[in-house]
């Protein structure tokens, strides 16, 4: 029989002990959750029966533990241990002190809950937004802070100072970047990073002059300058070049401003020579070509054929030079095409200028020859440069021999040299219908040492000095689709496309199934004033 | 969707701000489809890109203003007070937090509605006048920053609408006539019963009305919140293994015991399931105020920066 006293300790609001003491025996003592048990312990991290109080052989008490409990003595987790006073036993969330022997108790144990159960679940969980601890008025001022510094305070420093200025310009990322409301056209990406050298003053437009400053050759529209004051004056550059808009977007391809004026321009200009002009297909006035003479400029519509023709001074036929089946030249019959002669220059837009060399003389046609009284190659040149080069000719070929010298028949040698020469160029050289006459118009002038007058040429380089056409970008086409020269036998035809044939595949402003849409400034350019043509 | 405060709100003074905010879309798009801006593409710096800069301004500072006057009238988020009048939600829908005042609600809850109805379609007129202001030209910059902010915004509020005109219905018939806090009390008393019911009982069982106490959660953090549920649920294991584990039982008293056990944890978890959905219903109600509000903070803030880069690089 194993006689116990059982002390229950509990705590007070202080935390002081309260002691309740009881008195159990019995053979064993059982320890556990189970109503069987001495030593009930009402607690789900019990066992229904924990651990066993015993008696040894030797008389000794200890305890012993059942499997898959817990049971800690003195620290260190054992199923078995002797109960001397002082040994601490831990049963689950209980203590168990062995006190010192009493009189009347074989064992004294003093019970205390030492790891009493956690507080209900819902004392610490939050049930509702607000219980996060979450303020939305801190999270909004907190963006708010962070979007005003990044995006308003760092771009207006630079602003402040020049130094910072171009010191973040030269930063990755610089701290204006975020207010750029888009990419700058191609040449303006230079100084992307530095919007003062645009924006030179807070809080006012980009003034004509700062864009003067570097675009200084940028020509009027107007020739007059009152006329553009009048037209321009209350205009500035960026009504119509507006930047920020992408590589290719800072010219206006608008033609809405353009007919704001030329729409109606006869009226806001009654002087004008100019036709109203609205739309590339509906309200665009014939094409006129640009002649150049020597009394000035003259237009002429594209459907006065009287007047259409032109006083080149060349005689040339494009029917001869376009044979299906070749020209006769040095080579043989040679099949020539418009491109022999007529080569586009880089821009795309005009041809290069023609010249005896590198045209005529390509497959070494029209050599300028002379045969009596022996072969001999004139330079072409002016009327002089030839006489002098007949002259020069003749006065070595006189020095060569005696036979030779026998051909002035005793004359002084100079009358005999001018003599030669002017009776070899009379009769190959300056015919009518030979050599230079062959392609040139001669007459003959009151000049003694040059008794010849050769038409100067004059061939038109540019019909249409107030539009550009890029040959280039038509390059699809055959010259002959728009220049009908085949059967031209002379160089005064003209062939040069009308209105009627851009319209084939043109349209006006507004786009059209199957046509090109082509504003104004898919031939004319605003800054291009009217100009006298090039030759 | 409870058709009583939908009529009341979205009808109100019969589609007033409906008209206003869908006359000025169709304007907005007509004059946008017809005009030819300079250079042919529209932009936010042409006379019709500035003109929608600066209505969309002034309509989100009125929106906004409507924050400034709600908090001023009732000091209480906006759903509950209009659900207070409306008769949608119960009173226990009225949050513990701010200050709260019926009185003070009754006198501006009229106002506060023409507000928040003016509010909800000037609003959505924001989606078109403001997108039209960006002429669809979007970027890395400030100005578009401004943009996504206003659309989170509108956003959030659309799903803030939805919420409203929802959630307080499922809400009440969930919730009857407990409140929470109820249901929580209810909770707790059976898991005191619970336990004092399974301390007789294997130690198999009372682990699973231990853990069913100790480990069953009702709420947590924001997505525990929003989701209702929680992962691999004590009381619900519980439920479905006790009465596997009283086969052994052949004594008639614990038998009744494990039965009675059997039933508070079933009680327990339909307790439970309650609670969860009155949180998630509440938290999915209230969520989106967490981004509508400081994302207006936000965009007030990107839209100044927006207009003083516009005017400071004129």
């Amino acid at each position: 029989m194993i006689s116990c006293l059982l002390i229950h300790v509990t705590r007070n609001s202080q935390g002081l002990p309260i002691s309740k003491n009881s008195v159990i025996s019995g053979e064993i003592l059982q320890i556990g959750r189970g109503a069987a048990c001495k030593i009930h312990l009402q607690d789900h991290r019990i066992s229904l029966l924990h651990a066993t109080i015993l008696r040894s052989e030797e008389g000794g008490l200890y305890i012993d533990a059942e499997h898959n409990v817990t049971l800690k003595v003195d620290g260190f987790i054992t199923l078995s241990a002797d109960l001397v006073p002082g040994t601490l036993l831990e049963v689950g969330p209980y203590s168990l002190i062995v006190e010192p022997e009493t009189e009347h108790h074989e064992i004294t144990l003093s019970l205390e809950l030492i790891h009493p159960l956690p507080a209900v679940m819902q004392g610490h969980v939050p049930v509702n937004l607000a219980a996060l601890g979450w303020s939305k008025r801190k999270f909004g001022f907190g963006m708010a802070a962070i979007i005003l510094f990044l995006f308003m305070l760092l771009p207006l420093l630079p602003a402040a100072s020049n130094a910072l200025d171009k010191w973040q310009s030269g930063l990755p990322v610089t701290m204006t970047d975020s207010w750029s409301p888009g990419p700058l056209s191609g040449g303006h990406e230079l100084f992307a990073s530095k919007c003062s050298t645009c924006h030179q003053r807070a809080f006012k437009s980009v003034t004509d002059e700062i864009c003067t400053g570097c675009h200084a050759r940028v020509s009027r529209h107007l020739t007059k300058a009152d006329l553009e004051v009048q037209a321009f004056g209350g205009m500035h550059c960026t009504n119509c070049h507006i930047d920020h808009k992408g590589r290719e977007e800072l010219v206006l391809h608008d033609s809405s401003k353009c007919v704001d004026c030329h729409g109606n321009i006869k009226d806001k200009k009654t002087s004008t020579e100019l036709a109203n002009v609205n739309d590339f297909n509906l309200g665009h006035p014939p094409f006129h070509l640009t002649f150049v003479s020597d009394s000035g400029v003259v237009h002429i519509r594209e459907d006065d054929k009287a007047r259409l023709i032109e006083k080149s001074g060349l005689k040339y036929s494009h029917q001869v030079h376009l044979a299906k089946d070749g020209v006769s030249s040095p080579q043989g019959d040679t099949v020539m095409q418009c491109q022999d002669c007529h080569k586009l220059e880089e821009s795309g837009k005009h041809f290069a200028p023609m010249s005896m060399q590198k045209s005529c003389q390509q497959s070494g046609c029209h050599a300028l020859d002379f045969t009596d009284p022996v072969t001999g190659l004139a330079p072409h040149g002016s009327e002089r440069a030839v006489m002098n080069s007949l002259r020069e000719f003749y006065g070595k070929w006189l020095g060569v021999s005696a036979d030779n010298l026998a051909a002035c028949k005793g004359a002084v040698v100079q009358d005999c040299v001018n003599e030669l020469a002017r009776k070899n160029a009379a009769a190959t050289l300056f015919r009518k219908d030979l050599e230079c006459g062959e392609c040139h118009e001669i007459s003959p002038v009151a000049n003694k040492d040059v008794p010849w007058k050769v038409t100067p040429i004059r061939i038109n380089r540019d019909w249409q000095p107030g539009a550009i056409f890029p040959h280039n970008r038509h390059d699809t086409m055959k010259c002959t689709d728009c220049h009908d020269k085949v059967e031209s036998k002379v160089s005064a035809d003209i062939s040069m496309p009308g209105i009627a044939k851009c319209r084939e595949c043109h349209v006006g402003n507004h786009p059209a199934k199957g046509k090109v849409a082509s504003g104004c400034d898919s031939c004319h350019q605003f800054h291009r004033t009217a100009v006298k043509p090039e030759n | 969707m409870n058709n009583m405060q939908g009529s009341s709100l979205l009808k109100y003074k019969n589609y007033r701000y409906l008209k206003v905010s869908a006359g000025m879309m169709v304007l907005s798009i007509v004059v946008y489809l017809f005009n030819e801006p300079v250079g042919g593409h529209p932009f936010g710096g042409t006379w019709l890109g500035y003109t929608l800069g600066v209505v969309s301004t002034l309509i989100l500072l009125g929106l906004m203003w409507y924050g400034v006057a709600k908090r001023s009238i009732t000091g209480t988020p906006d759903w509950s007070m209009i659900a207070e009048h409306e008769g949608m939600a119960g009173s226990h829908q009225r949050p513990a937090h701010g200050k709260s005042s019926v009185n003070k609600g009754l006198r501006g809850s009229g106002m506060l509605q023409e507000w928040l109805s003016g509010h909800i379609y000037l609003g959505i007129s924001l989606l078109v006048l403001a997108t039209l202001h960006t002429g669809f030209h979007l970027g890395w910059n400030v100005h578009t920053l401004a943009y996504v902010l206003m659309m989170l915004v509108i956003f959030s509020g659309f799903y803030g609408l939805n919420a409203y005109l929802n959630y307080p219905r499922l809400i009440t018939l969930n919730m009857g006539e407990d409140t929470l806090d109820d249901l929580l009390l209810k909770i707790a008393e059976l898991d005191e019963l619970a336990t004092a019911r399974a301390l007789d009982l294997s130690d198999e069982v009372n682990v699973l009305v231990m853990e069913s106490c100790q480990e069953t959660r009702v709420g947590g953090n924001l997505l525990q919140q929003l989701s209702g549920t929680q992962r691999d649920c004590p009381t619900r294991f519980a439920v479905q293994h006790l009465m596997t584990l009283g086969g052994h039982y052949i004594r008639d008293d614990q038998r009744k015991m494990l039965r009675d056990l059997y039933s508070l944890l079933l009680r327990k978890e339909k307790l439970v399931l309650r609670a969860r959905t009155e949180i998630m219903l509440k938290a999915r109600l209230e969520c989106w105020l967490y981004l509508h509000a400081p994302l207006g903070i936000a965009l007030f803030s990107a839209l100044a920066a927006h207009i003083i880069s516009i005017f400071f690089y004129w």
